[in-house]
């Protein structure tokens, strides 16, 4: 089959393995992670779920060197983590090709920040390319990993989560044998030559002695690139120019030549929001061919530069002294689809009837559904423990994150990965809060960049505690393997890290590992790390409920005549917990649904009347 | 399929300004979105339909997949759109042709997307969020009668209780399909190589019974 649905992410995965990838590296992190779970179905390709995205690079960038093509894959968060090694990594440059994934995320469906990744390329010199819909992703990184070894640099293929997360039609240009199947199973492809691997101490040490020339031929490959992007632009290759239908009606009467400078994701929007306009699809946006914009300009009477985020085109194009209009009509935040660019060209002043009104995308009068724990979360005893407590929180990223939110609401910082366990310190070295605080943190986030945090708190003997709540996955992004696990992303066995060990190894003295399932013990473990002076772990023990398998249990019950509607229980915010029709005093009684119930028994443990009991011992 | 029976065949009703002002640009672009709770099987679903329309051949197809952390028990949707040419993956609000809702409130909440004119197929199985039991927002137990008080059209399916007669409550996304294919052009061949693709072997002639029980009740 030469053709199929994929996902941005598959398609990029198809595209690197076709390019004759051997080494992907990666942390999970939406909108990026299918690229390595794709990846790491395909045959002769080494995958792994490394600690971090600064390790995961790293081990791209050793791949690289020593003569594999190599690809490493992150949100924009870990780009921030890689930071260090992706901007080294360009003076350098490489021998194998390295292709870098970036994917941005808009809107922040689930990241913490909206920045705009196209910064990296810039600060960096790296060349980027940014595809637009699943053809161009298989396509771009095909072209990346050329790119990289004809200009012996790591080549940055920025993706958003429109385009990571759209399925579209992808032709494949037949030059790998076709498999069965929608996925790569059955897949067969020439075994990809190494290159021989570099031992070249003038081009890999970043010593000033030889990082200055480095700097200065890192230039040249810029000033070249941008001739290839110039050169590239000009035959239409990656850079396009969609002709105009014809001129745009303007509000009020009368025609001009509209042109709309765009990349990616936006670009779609764009044209979907006005395709009668001529557009110039930018492919590759570092360097960017600013003589293609130029001749393009020349074409229309107002040139419009449309993007998400910053106006990082527009100020570029501007730099080059070409007029454009770009942020005063389209907003600097959030997602630009295809409405929200309708109504900024709408505001521009363009006849567009299709935008000229707002219309509501959902009924706002329904109650919201926001995602929550799952019934039976390990974390769940654990939060509503330290609600109980009303202690000072300093979370970290993972599903915890989610108590957050009411009903539990017991967060008060969330804010990149690691920091819950240094700004806990901080808080401490502040003066601490009068009710007691604490730093929270997952396993996988721990792994990441826990370590570092807390080996500091305690080299400075810091009087604080950590709650490392270790469900031995790394849930929120879909339940990938970490060093807790048996197994390793390939499926090779593997030695899983003794997470108390490592504490002790790291000098706390006081470590606690409890069952998150007992409230009462939750409750005195979180009390004794806090009296204790000098650093405190607690560790919880109990696996995620989904991954790696979904996990059942022996159903709960309330007996309706027993219940007295104490909404103990409610505090809990279980999924499986709902309000029955019945009152007491004017308060609904609960119900349990024991289709979804998988006995953790903390409602049972709540219950004051002792209302709740199991389902089966009722019936008998 | 020409694009002229599309526009009878599936976007009949619409309004024709709308239309108008839509398609102005020469394609017909169908839009369908697929609504529910995390974990309902709206991922699976939206595939099946999208992969069909890919098979059907000669339509350019785009899914958008849903946002965010959609496993942990909230809001999903899928918009799946198909077309000669398709340019943006999402469709854009009161566009919708046809919802699919699998959860009553989830329908509602998703209604002032769909056209006026549109087609709405709702499952009766409610969801009641924990949000219920905390705030002032309550459940919306008229869901389907507040959908139909608009000018779409609404169908009312038990998709939870067909999929239990057929035999397995797990095979009620499928019974949903079935109910929205008898609205869409495609073949049933096409329909069952979509869904051969999308469901584990072994529950391929309970997915193909459960598309049929959906397809007799769906119109």
């Amino acid at each position: 089959m030469d053709t199929q649905l994929m996902l941005g992410n598959e398609a990029v995965a198809r595209g690197a393995w076709e390019a004759g990838v051997q080494v992907a590296a990666a942390y999970p992190g939406t909108p990026s992670t299918e690229i390595v779970t794709n990846l790491a179905r395909y045959d002769g390709v080494y995958a792994e779920w490394s600690t971090n995205e600064k390790v995961a690079y790293e081990v791209a960038f050793g791949a690289a060197m020593g003569g594999a093509r190599a690809l490493t894959a992150m949100k924009s968060a870990g780009g921030s983590v890689a930071a260090d090694p992706l901007i080294s990594s360009v003076y350098t440059g490489v021998n194998g090709g390295l292709v870098v994934c970036l994917a941005g995320d808009p809107g922040m469906a689930s990241g913490m920040t909206e920045q705009d990744d196209r910064y990296f390329g810039r600060m960096s010199s790296m060349p980027m390319l940014e595809p637009a819909d699943s053809q161009e992703c298989y396509e771009y990184a095909k072209r990346a990993f050329a790119m990289s070894e004809e200009f012996d640099v790591p080549v940055m293929v920025r993706l958003s989560i429109q385009t990571a997360h759209q399925k579209s039609i992808v032709h494949f240009d037949g030059e790998v044998a076709a498999g069965e199947g929608a996925g790569p199973a059955g897949l067969t492809r020439p075994a990809p030559e190494r290159r021989p691997p570099d031992r070249k101490t003038e081009k890999y040490c970043l010593l000033p002695k030889f990082s200055r020339p480095l700097h200065r031929s890192l230039l040249e490959r810029v000033e070249r690139l941008r001739q290839f992007a110039e050169a590239s632009a000009a035959s239409g290759d990656l850079a396009q120019v969609v002709p105009a239908a014809g001129p745009v009606l303007l509000q009020g009467g009368g025609a001009a030549k509209i042109g709309v400078v765009s990349a990616g994701a936006a670009y779609l929007s764009a044209r979907e929001a006005l395709p009668g306009a001529a557009f110039l699809k930018l492919g590759m946006i570092h360097p960017l061919p600013v003589e293609a914009i130029r001749a393009f300009a020349q074409t229309v009477d107002r040139l419009l530069v449309v993007e998400e985020l910053e106006p990082y085109l527009e100020e570029q194009i501007l730099a080059a002294g070409i007029a454009c209009e770009g942020k005063q009509w389209f907003p600097q935040w959030g997602e630009l689809t295809a409405v929200r660019v309708g109504q900024g060209f709408y505001a521009a002043g363009l006849d567009l009837p299709r935008w000229a009104d707002e219309k509501a995308a959902e009924d706002a009068t329904v109650i919201p559904r926001p995602p929550v724990l799952c019934t039976g979360c390990p974390h769940r005893g654990m939060a509503t423990a330290m609600k109980k407590l009303n202690l000072d929180v300093h979370g970290d990223i993972g599903c915890y994150d989610l108590t957050t939110l009411p009903p539990v609401s017991h967060m008060h910082s969330a804010v990149e990965m690691g920091a819950s366990i240094p700004m806990e310190q901080g808080f401490m070295r502040a003066g601490g809060s009068d009710t007691g605080s604490l730093a929270v943190i997952g396993d996988s986030t721990f792994l990441h960049s826990g370590l570092t945090g807390l080996l500091n708190a305690v080299h400075q003997r810091t009087n604080m505690t950590l709650l490392i709540q270790d469900n031995s996955i790394t849930a929120m992004t879909g339940g990938q393997t970490n060093p807790g696990n048996e197994r390793t992303l390939a499926g090779a066995e593997t030695k899983p890290v003794d997470i108390a060990g490592i504490c002790k190894a790291l000098g706390v003295e006081q470590i606690e590992v409890v069952d998150p399932y007992d409230y009462e013990a939750c409750l005195q473990a979180l009390k004794a790390g806090l009296a204790y002076e000098g650093p405190a772990v607690i560790i919880t023990n109990r696996p995620c409920m989904l991954f790696p398998r979904k996990i059942g249990g022996e159903a709960f019950t309330v007996d309706e005549d027993v219940c007295n509607a104490c909404q103990q229980c409610m505090k809990l915010g279980c999924p499986s917990l709902s309000h029955m029709e019945a009152e007491h005093k004017g308060r609904h009684k609960v119900a349990i649904d024991e289709e979804t119930c998988t006995g953790c028994s903390l409602c049972e443990q709540l219950c004051r009347p002792g209302a709740i009991s199991k389902a089966k011992a009722g019936v008998a | 399929m020409s694009a002229e029976t599309r526009t009878g065949g599936l976007v009949a009703g619409a309004a024709a300004g709308d239309a108008a002002a839509r398609h102005y640009h020469g394609g017909v672009v169908d839009d369908i979105m697929v609504v529910g709770v995390g974990g309902q099987g709206v991922i699976v679903a939206a595939a099946v339909i999208a992969d069909t329309a890919m098979l059907h051949g000669g339509l350019d197809v785009k899914l958008s997949e849903t946002r965010g952390m959609s496993q942990r028990g909230g809001s999903v949707s899928s918009h799946i759109r198909i077309g000669e040419t398709v340019v943006a993956p999402s469709i854009s609000p009161g566009e919708v042709d046809y919802l699919l809702a699998f959860e009553s409130a989830e329908g509602l909440r998703a209604t002032p997307s769909v056209v006026s004119g549109g087609v709405a197929i709702v499952n009766t199985q409610q969801i009641v969020p924990p949000l219920a039991s905390q705030g002032d927002m309550s459940y919306p137990f008229d869901a389907a009668e507040r959908m139909a008080q608009g000018d779409r059209r609404v169908i009312v399916v038990d998709g939870n209780g067909i999929a239990q007669e057929v035999g397995d409550l797990k095979v009620a996304g499928i019974v949903l399909v079935g109910a929205l294919s008898t609205h869409l052009p495609f073949d049933v061949e096409t329909w069952h190589a979509a869904i051969v693709r999308n469901v584990p072997p072994k529950w391929k002639d309970l997915n193909f019974t459960a598309f049929a029980a959906g397809r007799e009740v769906g119109a």
